[in-house]
């Protein structure tokens, strides 16, 4: 990424629906629920948005193939809308490419928009699409992530109580977020006496498929004033792509995350941050299952690879910590409605920076960091906001 | 000379214990274990197996054909042995042929391959069986499921052929039509005496006669069967003594339909010295016999996976509802999974072949085929090579989410010997023994059904042999 980029966007409003199994509501619901909020939020008619890009996974039975869901719900109509679909990283993606177009000058002010209704489909789980139909058979989202867990915990020694402190931490975190899917504590014995899903993945380790829609409005930073008082600008972002099947790369090692190592220093350059668990305050990360997590605080570099264990285990990602992660209740316990999350995580991350989080608020938030994951660990994408004055 | 230049068996790994068949159906059992299919196998990945394990011990010899003998066939339309061909990784230059319809169709097959096979060339011959009886019936406990395989030649004989005779008769003591999924079963004294032991007794005498040999002189009888009964009787009233006669293995295992003369022949030549004379026959619609006689060879030849490793595993299905479960399980799943004719062309050399690509820069093997080197990145010096069908988990995970009669789906990271890394399942052992580092061995078996195919592709199980 161009250290161009850097404080020219400004995030002036955000939106969010209700995670959850929201039964009541259509796709195109959710979008305009989402989508009016972040307008209102920022203060802009859905006129003067010049651009959106709609991030979304798998808009289902209702959701048409491409941009028509946003043009058909918003009666957004005569701009131009771009689809966006990176797997699990789809909603950061929206934004990274909605951020750019500003930071071109191409557009003042535009709309990013995620949403996923997953909760309609008739199975279990979130299906995997788009996989070779021999070469990939047999694989599920917690099967995939379950093959790197195992050969880290062979690795690292880690043991599944590790794992279940994310789940508690993440849950309590969550029990103070209306908008959360769940908002429940729990215990580390419910954790692991949970029905198994994926050796070491019990049905606590996993996050839940959940309906949600999310928006954020930016516009060129020198504009931001005109909206708003509070001036929270983009710092950097990274993207990158690895391998989609490390199931079949000899040179996958299975202990980490290069797509997030990668897109992590990007990020980091362009923000200027060199030590990040001291320059960052807070981060929303891609815990689609507890060892992800883990996975992160090493990626991210918020610690040595191997040490991730120690840091869950140290409490240095709980809200008291020194390095909050998943304040909102992550993916774990906000849920995780593929396209809107990435999205949903820009919506927290200014929701802290403005002090407004209420129960779960990060104490000084100054800069947060958005990381979304795809895929088999295929895609990552990061995002850092800061609050300037 | 001609003769026996190879052979192998494949016993399923699961069981279930006639007891169970007979709680069922609150009948009685005659009492030990029917040998049956994980619901990913069938006859085509039986004999595929067998045909794999026979060619395998043969190293590079030519093949000049595969035969395939079966009366459960998956396909009725597309050839079999094509794919079976393809599995073992032939040329396009071998003949491949379905042998169908008759419980004697290996031999049959098997006579044929001797006829035909050229100098210094192997013809394979496999056959399995996963037969059908009808529900709560007597065949439905004796009928068990196996693969086998013979390969002849002219080169390294350990059996050479002394005599064959054939007899052919349109007596029927089993039927399944076009339309039928069960055998309709005759079974009587009049079947055993006239469908049975008679035309075996005609052939049997007909080849000890050309060979100027008598039954005190055989080493072994190999026979098939229609019930134990009939053939100890067959085997007196040709003289031949109870040590004389090749088990069938009813204990652990039973009927095995058209793989079972090749399946007993298998057996007797792993314990067959120089010298030993065998008969070997087999009935079906009338009857075939060959007589052979071991060579020196014997003591060169070593079986990949012997058949008392096959049969030292054995996973039980604890209820017949489970073994019913897992034999019909695609039926029930059809995942619809369509794939077109175009997709399966451009990709059965990976797929079926399993063939990767060799990096001529760095060396690194890879698969799928690839045209930029996961090692190195150069785009120019792919070679494509057939992998390697042994290997080592590098991670997996016990996945209870995807849909199985068998779960947990214990899903594998094998790195394959001498490069390339697939991901499969892994078959054929608890979960509970499947740990990174562990060896394993390809397998090829039935992924799903739908869109009017079968779709196979490889999965691995725990390495048996040596």
């Amino acid at each position: 990424m161009s250290a161009s980029l850097a404080d020219k966007v400004a995030v002036i409003g955000v939106g969010c629906t209700k995670f959850g199994e929201n039964f009541g509501q259509s796709l195109q619901e959710m979008m305009v629920e989402a989508g009016t909020a972040a307008c209102a939020d920022a203060g802009v008619s859905l006129d003067d948005v010049q651009a959106a890009w709609l991030g979304t996974f798998s808009p289902g039975f209702s959701g048409g193939k491409a941009t028509i869901t946003l043009a058909d719900s918003l009666k957004f109509r005569g701009r131009p809308i771009t689809r966006v679909e990176n797997y699990c990283a789809t909603g950061t993606d929206a934004f990274r490419n909605a951020a750019a177009a500003v930071a071109a000058g191409q557009y003042d002010i535009v709309l990013v928009l995620g949403a996923e209704k997953l909760r309609d489909r008739p199975v279990r789980g979130l299906q995997r699409e788009g996989i070779h139909p021999y070469f990939e058979a047999g694989s599920t989202a917690p099967g995939i992530f379950a093959l790197a867990a195992n050969r880290y915990m062979h690795t690292f020694g880690m043991k599944r109580e590790t794992l279940a402190k994310v789940a508690v931490k993440n849950h309590a975190n969550g029990a103070s977020n209306p908008k959360a899917h769940f908002q429940m504590k729990i215990t580390e014995d419910q954790v692991l006496k949970a029905p198994m899903i994926a050796y070491p993945f019990g049905l606590f380790d996993c996050c839940p498929t959940t309906d949600g829609a999310a928006a954020a409005i930016i516009c060129r930073a020198d504009l931001a004033s005109k909206f708003r008082k509070d001036r929270i600008v983009v710092r950097g972002i990274g993207l990158a792509v690895m391998s989609g099947k490390p199931y079949l790369d000899p040179t996958c090692d299975y202990l980490g995350f290069p797509a997030t190592q990668a897109a992590a220093q990007q990020a980091y350059k362009a923000a200027g941050i060199s030590d990040p668990v001291k320059e960052v305050d807070f981060a929303e990360v891609h815990d689609c299952f507890t060892w992800t997590e883990i996975s992160n605080y090493e990626d991210l570099g918020l610690c040595r690879k191997g040490e991730g264990p120690r840091f869950i285990e140290e409490g240095r990602s709980t809200l008291q910590g020194d390095m909050p992660v998943n304040p909102s209740g992550g993916l774990k316990s906000f849920g995780h409605p593929v396209g809107a999350t990435g999205v949903r995580m820009i919506y927290e991350i200014v929701t802290q920076l403005r002090g407004e989080a209420g129960e779960r608020q990060v104490k000084n938030a100054e800069i947060g960091l958005a990381h979304n994951l795809g895929g088999p660990g295929a895609v990552a994408c990061v995002v850092i906001l800061g609050r300037e004055g | 000379m001609k003769g026996i230049i190879g052979h192998a068996v494949r016993v399923p790994a699961y069981r279930i214990a006639r007891e169970e068949i007979a709680r069922a159906w609150q009948s009685s059992s005659p009492g030990g274990y029917k040998r049956c299919v994980r619901f990913d196998e069938d006859s085509l990945t039986l004999a595929a197996a067998a045909a794999q394990n026979c060619l395998q011990a043969l190293s590079g010899t030519r093949v000049a054909g595969l035969i395939f003998a079966s009366t459960t066939a998956p396909y009725l339309e597309r050839l079999n042995a094509g794919i079976i061909a393809a599995i073992c990784d032939l040329g396009a230059g071998s003949f491949v042929l379905d042998a169908a319809s008759s419980l004697r169709a290996g031999t049959t097959a098997l006579q044929l391959a001797l006829a035909a096979v050229p100098d210094d060339s192997a013809i394979v011959v496999c056959a399995a069986d996963m037969r059908e009886a009808a529900l709560g019936s007597p065949e439905e406990m004796q009928y068990s499921d196996a693969g086998a395989a013979v390969a002849v030649g002219t080169q390294n004989v350990i059996a050479e052929l002394l005599a064959s005779a054939t007899t052919n008769d349109d007596f029927f003591d089993s039927v399944r039509r076009d339309r039928d999924e069960r055998v309709t079963s005759f079974a009587s004294k009049f079947s055993s005496d006239y469908g049975y032991i008679a035309p075996v007794t005609r052939v049997v005498k007909e080849i000890l006669a050309k060979a100027g040999k008598v039954s005190g002189e055989i080493a072994k009888f190999v026979v098939s069967s229609p019930d134990r009964r009939a053939h100890l009787q067959l085997a007196k009233k040709l003289g031949f003594n109870e040590k004389q006669l090749q088990d069938i293995g009813f204990e652990d295992g039973g009927l095995t339909g058209a793989a079972m003369p090749l399946a007993l022949l298998s057996a007797a030549l792993e314990s067959a010295k120089p010298g030993d004379l065998i008969a070997v026959a087999s009935f079906g619609n009338g009857a075939d016999a060959l007589l052979f006689r071991v060579t020196d060879q014997i003591q060169c030849y070593k079986p990949r996976v012997p058949l008392a490793a096959q049969k030292a595993v054995a996973l039980d299905y604890a209820s017949y509802t489970l073994y019913r479960k897992a034999r019909e399980f695609f039926r029930s799943a059809d995942q619809g999974l369509e794939i077109s004719n175009v997709f399966y062309a451009k990709e059965e050399h990976q797929i079926t072949r399993l063939h990767g690509s060799a990096c001529r820069h760095c060396g690194m093997r890879q698969f799928p085929l690839a045209q930029v080197c996961v090692g190195c990145r150069k785009a120019d010096a792919l070679d494509e090579v057939a992998l390697a069908r042994t290997g080592t988990i590098y991670t997996f995970s016990e996945d209870t989410l995807y849909p199985s009669p068998l779960p947990p789906t214990v899903m594998a990271v094998v790195d394959l010997d001498g490069g390339g890394r697939i991901y499969c399942e892994v078959v054929d052992c608890l979960p509970s023994e499947v740990r990174i580092g562990m060896p394993v061995e390809l397998t090829f078996r039935k992924l799903k059904e739908g869109g009017g195919l079968y779709h196979y592709y490889w999965k691995c199980s725990p390495r048996r042999t040596a």
